[in-house]
């Protein structure tokens, strides 16, 4: 396996074209070709030098796998390819009814114990939830091609309050479940 | 000839060679080895035709025994006899406590992070007895294959921390082993059972073990076995079982366990485990225990009881198969098959619970105790170098978030659990004070927010970053896990580019230092051992000084040595290429080593002169000065 993929994109590296929605069933399966090639296990009889490179090279394409497969992630990544780094950014103001809606939603999940069946509804925010980010997807996609960057970011810092919603749902999900079990 | 053994990268010297490589599943209970012969896999047996080495150590004064000699003497001599010696590896001294107030041990107290144990023998700790356990299984791999070893593959729990990964190496460095990998026990499971099988999909391998726990969901497709998620319980396994029902039993007798001896403690363990083995077959289990005193205590272990005191553990092992199914994003229905390992998943109410939560009949048509053996050897016998075709692959994940202190006592999480490894992860950082030139990083392991809640792995002092103004210094600290799970940093100023020096202090695991002066005090290396070795090591130091000295004078030798001075180093080194072939004795060597190095010192010095008089060229002397 050449050195070239030190210096590929993360799609360029699954030989995928850069999307908001790539394959990812094609995805997995060139993430298994290419570890086949590079994975440590198959340099185990060569130099230690080799050795690194392989750790290395599969080090890569872990990150660049776990980044494409989450959707928040992969949609940073795409801003960044366009040199607008997101993590670096201080100017995190929020559009007021947007935060208005995700105050809502986090009373609603505090107090979801008192419901007559807290399961049933944590399974129903999350299913809204989730329809929320495919639709953020969607959105960012649109402002994307439309070279809209900034528009995008906002759309990113959305799905990422959605998605750290999402955890706090199934936190407490797993939570209930063990007092149940 | 050196130069006609370059062979391309992955294909070993000779095709046809084989080379073996064996599989150790170092478990709680028991232990055992396989290889791979003539293209079967299969376990060893030693001279008895037994192939469980009972996971048992006694350290009496006249010498050490292990595997089933050693159990023999649980009751009699149960001070000096080590069992579930896995539970406390990678674990400190405050962590006995959290193991069960019932270890029948003395510990002796020392300032070392690692508990060690009083024995007749000396002190000894977790991993010095692990590997003495492992010395056994190598050598019933030396014996049976007649020839030498390329190395071992040796299982771990999937959810074994870092520390406990590498005590575990420890141990296998300690037991003159070369670890090919660290392999996690579920994924050995799914290689033996889906090649055997030929089964391709969603697996769940359920591993419930003497002292661990594991799950991992898995995809097998063509020969890669790609791990999805794992979780588990490194502390959680069918010895707690038999602590329950040894718990039931004193208090049933009226009595109260701090006043039993540790030898009356390990005979009621003992009858509660035959109890529990019992309970596969039949409906109840009859309990006669002969105490102290000549008192008899029976009883009548039934079913139900059975259930309600295990039905807490077994809920925990589905608590954490939840877990895993939704790090994976798997539904229950997309699970194709249940592969239950370990030979806990023999007590059928474990079947029973696990059957209802998947809700699909578990596998359990495989030996429970040989699988993961199994498993080890195929992959040992692909990394020696002995699948051609290369057609086997197997990809893990991080069982644990990996994080650092932050401020507050919080931890930041820098990779995920489910984290598909080897891995790596730069994160940068900065000074806070004018010119400081060190910083340390605390790593610790573990899901929960607060530092005292995540298990402290190390703590790395990095040094030697050139000062700078407070906040303006950019230290990128590199987190790399390997394929065996093991984490290392690195530390570099990206401004200047020096890297930094790494010191590593581990919270429960033994210092490099402590590791070498137990292998220099290892019974392994017998005096004439020891000889060879250090011989080998001079030859070494022999060939690469002659290397040295010869392309040295190939570059500069005429211009800068007198004739007389030329003939002198000459002398010398032919001296010792002849020594290097002929010297029997490591002394003997390194005097005439010693005699090359003493007739050259001159022109060294005037080499490494020159070599600094050309870095200086054309820059002022301030220059350098500066930092």
């Amino acid at each position: 396996m050449s050195d070239l993929i030190f210096s590929q994109n993360y799609f360029e590296i699954f030989s995928l074209d850069v999307s908001t929605n790539p394959d990812l069933a094609l995805l997995n399966e060139n993430n298994r070709a290419l570890q086949r090639l590079a994975h440590p296990d198959k340099f185990a009889n060569s130099s230690e030098a080799e050795k690194r490179l392989a750790m290395q090279k599969t080090s890569l394409i872990n990150q660049a796998f776990n980044t494409l497969k989450d959707p928040a992630l992969r949609l940073q990544y795409m801003l960044s390819l366009k040199g607008i780094d997101m993590n670096a950014e201080t100017d995190t103001t929020m559009n007021g009814a947007f935060l208005m809606d995700q105050m809502e939603l986090r009373e609603k999940i505090s107090e979801v114990r008192s419901q007559s069946d807290p399961l049933d509804e944590l399974e129903k925010i999350s299913k809204d939830l989730k329809s929320s980010s495919a639709n953020l997807i969607i959105e960012f996609d649109k402002h994307y091609q439309a070279d809209d960057l900034d528009t995008g970011r906002e759309v990113i810092r959305k799905l990422q309050f959605i998605n750290k919603a999402q955890r706090e749902v199934s936190e407490l999900t797993e939570q209930l479940e063990d007092e149940l079990l | 000839m050196a130069l006609l053994q370059i062979s391309e990268p992955g294909q070993s010297t000779k095709p046809h060679e084989h080379k073996f490589a064996i599989g150790i599943d170092l478990g709680t209970t028991n232990s055992l080895v396989a290889t791979v012969r003539s293209g079967l896999a299969d376990t060893l047996a030693d001279v008895n035709g037994q192939h469980l080495l009972p996971s048992v150590v006694q350290y009496a004064a006249d010498g050490v025994l292990v595997g089933q000699e050693a159990k023999d003497h649980q009751v009699a001599d149960s001070q000096n006899t080590i069992s579930s010696i896995k539970r406390l590896m990678g674990r400190g001294i405050s962590d006995l406590k959290i193991l069960g107030d019932n270890l029948p041990y003395a510990f002796s107290t020392s300032d070392s992070s690692v508990p060690r144990i009083k024995t007749a023998a000396g002190d000894k700790t977790a991993i010095e007895i692990s590997a003495d356990i492992l010395k056994v299984l190598k050598q019933r791999g030396e014996q049976t294959l007649g020839d030498k070893l390329e190395g071992a593959v040796i299982t771990v729990p999937a959810y074994f921390d870092d520390a406990q990964r590498q005590a575990t190496k420890d141990a296998a460095k300690l037991a003159g082993l070369k670890v090919l990998r660290l392999l996690n026990e579920p994924t050995a499971a799914a290689v033996a059972y889906g090649l055997d099988s030929g089964a391709e999909g969603i697996v769940a391998v359920y591993d419930l073990g003497g002292g661990t726990f594991d799950v991992s969901i898995m995809q097998l497709r063509q020969g890669v076995f790609e791990v999805l998620s794992t979780g588990g319980d490194s502390a959680l396994g069918g010895d707690d079982f038999d602590h329950a029902i040894a718990e039931w039993v004193i208090a049933q007798a009226g009595l109260n366990a701090n006043d039993l001896s540790a030898g009356t403690l390990r005979l009621i363990l003992q009858e509660a485990c035959a109890a529990k083995e019992n309970l596969s077959q039949h409906n109840q289990s009859e309990i006669t225990i002969k105490f102290e005193e000549s008192q008899t205590w029976f009883g009548t272990l039934t079913r139900d009881i059975f259930q309600q005191l295990i039905d807490p553990m077994i809920k925990k092992t589905l608590m954490s198969c939840r877990r895993a199914l939704r790090d994976a994003e798997i539904e229950k229905h997309q699970v194709m098959d249940v592969v239950m390992v370990g030979g806990s998943t023999r007590t059928l109410r474990v079947r029973e619970l696990v059957g209802e939560f998947f809700d699909t009949q578990p596998r359990v048509d495989i030996d429970p105790d040989r699988v993961v053996a199994i498993g080890a050897a195929i992959q040992a016998n692909a990394l020696a170098g002995n699948d051609p075709e290369g057609n086997l692959l197997l990809m893990d994940v991080l069982p644990l978030s990996l994080g650092i202190e932050t401020m507050g006592g919080l931890a930041e999480k820098i990779i995920q659990r489910n984290t598909p490894i080897p891995v790596s992860k730069a994160q940068d950082f900065t000074t806070y004070k004018d010119g400081q030139t060190a910083m340390a990083v605390h790593i610790v392991q573990g899901e929960r927010e607060l530092i005292d809640d995540c298990r402290s792995l190390a703590r790395f002092e990095l040094r030697g970053f050139p000062p700078h103004v407070a906040g303006s210094a950019r230290i990128r600290v590199t987190f790399q896990v390997d394929a065996d799970g093991l984490l290392s940093v690195t530390a570099r100023e990206e401004n200047s580019g020096v890297e930094a020096s790494v010191e590593v202090k581990p919270s429960y695991g033994l210092q490099d230092s402590e590791i070498e002066s137990m292998l220099k005090a290892s019974m392994e290396y017998a005096a004439e051992d020891k000889d060879a070795r250090s011989l080998r090591e001079q030859q070494v130091e022999a060939d690469r000084v002659i290397q040295a000295i010869d392309a040295a004078m190939a570059d500069d030798g005429s211009v800068m040595l007198s004739d007389n001075e030329k003939a002198l180093i000459i002398e010398a080194r032919g001296k010792l290429q002849a020594a290097r072939h002929q010297a029997t004795d490591s002394q003997e060597l390194k005097s005439v080593m010693a005699n090359l190095e003493k007739v050259s010192a001159a022109y060294v010095a005037k080499r490494m002169n020159a070599s600094v008089q050309k870095t200086m060229a054309g820059h002022k002397v301030e220059e350098f000065n500066n930092d």
